[in-house]
């Protein structure tokens, strides 16, 4: 490790670090424009250069392009130095606007802050400035070139590190234009980060564009809810409303960037509707009162129905607080357990997956950019948890392969190879694939299958390698497909290979509800408690069965069987609007530290950004804050579940006590993942919650369930998520919405033919709970034998019993023009 | 040009020589042809965009019959470079980049061209001219006028 000296400091660094990157671990900042930690060293601005005094450098250099090296001495203030430093803010400067007051960067612009400090102070330069044209971006990003000080991060991001190739640096010198071919919406999911990047004013953020100064914001570490990867954000408020998230740095986690749903998706929080007020049979009450009556017939209902007619439905999108709480709430008044998913096969499926989770086959989105080989199993990364699609560019980029096993149509932004096997045939294929690397020879048998010879090459690349990771989904595979791909990582680690192990499951915190859901088979469907009856008073905390349950039929007959729904949410959902009595809930930005597990089993904190309240925008058209003085904050009557909880226990007939032990301490008690919490203070990467002991030698492969062979003449209809318009909670932001693509449902072009039907044709599909209108795009790359429809905002696709139906050939027809 | 791609390893390899042949048929390189080349070699727009307005000898506007590059370069500046492209707007009726009225000039600014030891120097449509004075320029433009040309803008 070398061993350098700056600024007469000396320290230690590992090989390879770059000059700027040790200096900034001694807490030196030395000023930058190219230079991104995140996206490494270009070059292209020279605002790092420093003075190297000693070693096998001398003289002026670039501190983000010299390796640190042994016996370095560097002067970060040499005189020398910082005049060179001074000419080259002088010269970016020769043609940047001086209008800072008017720009929506001012106030957290690097360049301003490095011309402040560069010491340019006086502008000689009297000649015309360089102008451009200005090109529309889409709805996020807001472009404004005449600020560009050509530093290059923005394409350095956008294609090299994300992929994406319809933005970059046009013309030459100093004419250089970053932006699109022609005017138009980024493609990128990823775009929004280029905003975070851009040092100076070109690229801001649209929806928060003259809304604020830095410090008109109130500023939080946060966390992204939009899917299970659990992204760290920062969120910026003002004016009770949230405005804006920044990408946080984790470093096991997603790095320093997000993607788009996780940037823009915040504005639930902000929704015209959102509940605000307690509310008993659709009227607004004062909040004791609706206590009072929730609690008085909650308990008659348990009194003369028995406490297990009385049933609670938490969430996986609910933080661990209120998942605990909500459960310890159900004990102490001798309820039912709580389920936290209305879905079952879902609460199968993500309790097969962390079971099969244990420490040392995990693996960390940070972890899989330096896999030499990543097998996506049942995945499709950009739309169920987009930045792993960015992790697996970087393992790509690093010279490592990528290969997808999924029957859907997947795009990624780098080369792989994609086998699009129909869901029945992962499992084989897993199976085939563990069989392989425990030495069996595939090919022996002489199997019928004619995807075996592909699956077995891919088996032995994957036996040469050395660092695998398996990725493995749970949105369209069998439930016993995460064991599937456990058993596959446990041998190869048997054939000597690191491998790691990476689900993705259905929610921010799907691993805390799967944590907290009884083992087993578990309870009783609650579809079936309603309609048998045996379920009479519904308490469903943030959850909208009326969002995930795929049949929305039953739902509503279920639901009109109960005699008291009562729901507690932040989001005004078809559940809200139809429940009996309605405790308006806060957000993760609101007044509350929460946390949240991600898909790894990592506990993350989110501290509040903000104590809540209704924005101003909605109270006061001239977004004034009133000028009455008032005691409370208007519209703050939101409370956490687990306040709301207390209360409602502590209002009961015979008033129950929640134990006043801590959260933690009582889930430790419960599950030993709990005992080894740290303070999250003060571990920012956050906390595991799995078990550490792999019990060695005890592994043998369960055997697959045979997959239920499809009939012919039907095709398996897949219920699949999209970036944007599928997931709840961005579903319900207005930044969002206007960037969801229409859906379409997709299809092979084998079974198209035997349809006769071809792309663009509007298709109806008939399913058991009604027909549905779609437009079809036929596509090459997906399996034959499956139907691919998003699950979207804009679609009325709960029609079906279940996520996974047969259709019927004759059940998908032309709709005539 | 499709089998020009086709023996490439990666079709990108081609671009340049795409977009001078696609030049070479309309005398500039279009939208269109962009476009079109584009897709031709698995490239978006912007991609080759990035590119064509990468070198001086692409011409993403239309331009006069006869290019006339005047060096930029260190030599000849030395040498009254500047005072040549002047000179030659001046003749011309014309700024950087625009056509002469008679449709047959433009003139454009580009790196050193290796003539240096004739400095100051020219390219015009592929030949050289240097070291060039005000006269020898009058003779030049005259001689272009009168002489034919294929289309071929730079070779
Ligand atoms: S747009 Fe911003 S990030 Fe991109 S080159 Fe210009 S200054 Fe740099
Ligand atoms: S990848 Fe997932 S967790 Fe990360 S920012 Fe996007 S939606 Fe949020
Ligand atoms: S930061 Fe080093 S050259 Fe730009
Ligand atoms: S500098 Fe003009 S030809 Fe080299």
């Amino acid at each position: 490790m070398p061993k350098l000296i700056i600024d007469q400091r000396s320290i230690e660094v590992p090989a390879g670090t770059k000059v700027i990157a040790a200096a900034e671990k001694l807490g030196i900042m030395i000023p930058r424009f190219c230079y991104h930690p995140g996206l490494g060293s270009f070059g292209a601005c020279r605002m790092c250069a420093v003075k190297f005094l000693e070693g096998p450098v001398k003289g002026i250099e670039m501190s983000c392009m010299e390796d640190a090296r042994d016996g370095m001495v560097v002067s970060t203030t040499d005189p020398e130095a910082m005049e060179f430093r001074q000419y080259v803010i002088e010269w970016l400067m020769m043609h940047h606007p001086l209008d800072c007051p008017v720009c929506d960067e001012g106030g957290h612009c690097l360049l301003q802050d490095e011309t402040v400090s560069g010491g340019h102070g006086r502008r000689r330069y009297l000649g015309h400035k360089r102008t451009y044209h200005d090109q529309y971006l889409g709805v996020f990003v807001q472009h404004e070139m005449n600020r560009c000080i050509h530093c290059w991060r923005c394409r350095n991001f956008y294609q090299g590190f994300a992929g994406y190739r319809d933005y970059g640096a046009m013309q030459i010198g100093n004419r250089m234009y970053f932006g699109r071919y022609e005017d138009g919406p980024l493609e990128s999911p990823f775009a929004g980060n280029i905003i975070d990047l851009c040092p100076t004013g070109v690229l801001t953020d649209k929806p928060c564009r003259f809304v604020g100064r830095r410090w008109d914001f109130e500023r939080a570490p946060s966390l992204c809810l939009h899917c299970s990867l659990g992204c760290n954000t920062t969120g910026s408020a003002r004016y009770r409303q949230m405005w804006r998230q920044e990408g946080r740095f984790n470093e096991m986690v997603n790095g320093y960037f997000i993607c788009d749903r996780g940037r823009y998706g915040f504005a639930y929080e902000s929704h015209p509707e959102r509940p605000r007020r307690a509310r008993v049979a659709g009227l607004e009450v004062a909040w004791a009162e609706a206590i009072q009556t929730a609690a008085e017939k909650l308990s008659q209902i348990a009194a003369t129905a028995g406490p297990a007619a009385v049933a609670c439905l938490g969430s996986a999108r609910s933080s661990l607080e209120t998942q605990a709480t909500l459960q310890r709430f159900c004990r102490a008044l001798g309820w039912s357990e709580p389920r936290y998913f209305s879905v079952p096969s879902q609460e199968r499926q993500v309790k097969a997956a962390i079971a099969r989770l244990e420490a040392p086959l995990a693996v960390s989105l940070r972890e899989i950019e330096t896999a030499d080989f990543v097998l996506v199993v049942g995945a499709d990364p950009v739309n169920e948890a987009p930045m792993l699609a960015l992790a697996l560019r970087q393992a790509w980029l690093k010279g490592g392969a990528v290969a997808v096993l999924d029957p859907r149509p997947v795009f990624l932004p780098f080369e792989f190879e994609h086998l699009p096997l129909a869901p029945g045939d992962l499992e084989a294929a897993l199976e085939a694939l563990t069989a392989g690397a425990g030495g069996t020879d595939l090919l022996a048998g002489g199997s019928p299958w004619p995807l075996l010879p592909k699956i077995a090459a891919l088996g032995r690349r994957l036996t040469q390698t050395q660092r695998p990771v398996i990725v493995c989904g749970t949105g369209i595979v069998r439930e016993s497909t995460p064991g599937l791909a456990a058993d596959l990582v446990l041998r190869l680690r048997e054939a000597g290979l690191n491998a790691g192990l990476f689900y993705l499951l259905p929610g921010a915190n799907a691993f805390g509800a799967g944590l907290l859901s009884p083992a087993g088979e578990g309870l009783t469907p609650l579809m079936e408690d309603l309609e048998t009856g045996a379920v009479k008073a519904l308490m469903v905390v943030e959850n909208d069965p009326f969002w995930d349950y795929p049949d929305r039929g039953r739902l509503v007959r279920a639901l009109d069987k109960l005699e008291l729904l009562v729901a507690l949410d932040y989001l005004p959902s078809p559940t809200v609007q139809r429940a009996d009595i309605v405790f308006p809930t806060l957000t993760l930005f609101e007044r509350n530290h929460s946390s949240f597990v991600n898909q790894e089993g990592r506990l993350q904190l989110a501290p509040p950004v903000h104590l809540g309240g209704m924005p101003m925008a909605q109270i006061s058209p001239e977004k004034h804050p009133p000028r009455t003085f008032l005691s409370h904050i208007p519209g703050g009557e939101p409370r956490t579940p687990g306040e709301i909880l207390a209360e409602l226990a502590a209002a009961m007939p015979a008033p129950v006590t929640l134990p006043g032990d801590d959260l933690w301490d009582w889930l430790s008690r419960k599950n030993p993942v709990f005992a080894n919490i740290v303070s999250l203070f003060e571990s920012p990467p956050g906390a595991r919650l799995i078990p550490e002991a792999v019990p060695a030698g005890t592994f043998s492969p369960a055997a697959a369930p045979a997959a239920a062979e499809r009939p012919p003449d039907y095709l398996e209809l897949l219920l699949v998520d999209l970036i944007f318009g599928t997931e709840e909670l961005a579903s319900y932001s207005k930044h969002i919405q206007p960037a969801e693509e229409p859906p379409r449902l997709r299809m092979h072009p084998a079974d198209a033919a035997k349809l006769r039907l071809s792309s663009g044709d509007r298709v109806a599909l008939r399913l058991l709970g009604g027909t549905l209108e779609v437009d079809l795009q036929v596509a090459e790359n997906m399996a034959p034998g499956v139907l691919v429809l998003p699950r979207h905002r804009q679609l009325n696709w709960r029609l079906a019993p279940d996520y996974r139906v047969m259709v019927a050939y004759g059940d998908i027809v032309k709709v005539e023009a | 040009m499709q089998a020009e791609i086709a023996v490439a390893e990666h079709p990108r390899e081609q671009a340049i020589n795409i977009m001078y042949a696609v030049q070479g048929h309309y005398g500039y390189l279009p939208d269109e042809g962009l476009l079109e080349a584009a897709e031709l070699l698995d490239l978006t727009p912007l991609e080759l965009e990035e590119l064509a307005t990468f070198y001086d000898f692409i011409y993403r506007r239309p331009v006069g019959k006869y290019v006339i590059h005047v060096c930029d370069g260190v030599v000849c500046w030395m040498f009254h470079e500047n005072s040549v492209f002047e000179y030659l707007c001046q003749k011309l009726g014309v700024c950087a980049g625009e056509i002469s009225a008679d449709g047959l000039f433009t003139v454009l600014p580009t790196a050193c061209i290796g003539f240096c030891d004739h400095a100051p120097a020219m390219l015009v449509n592929g030949r050289l001219y240097g070291p060039l004075t005000p006269l020898l320029i009058d003779e030049i433009l005259e001689k272009l006028k009168t002489e034919y040309c294929d289309l071929v803008v730079c070779k």
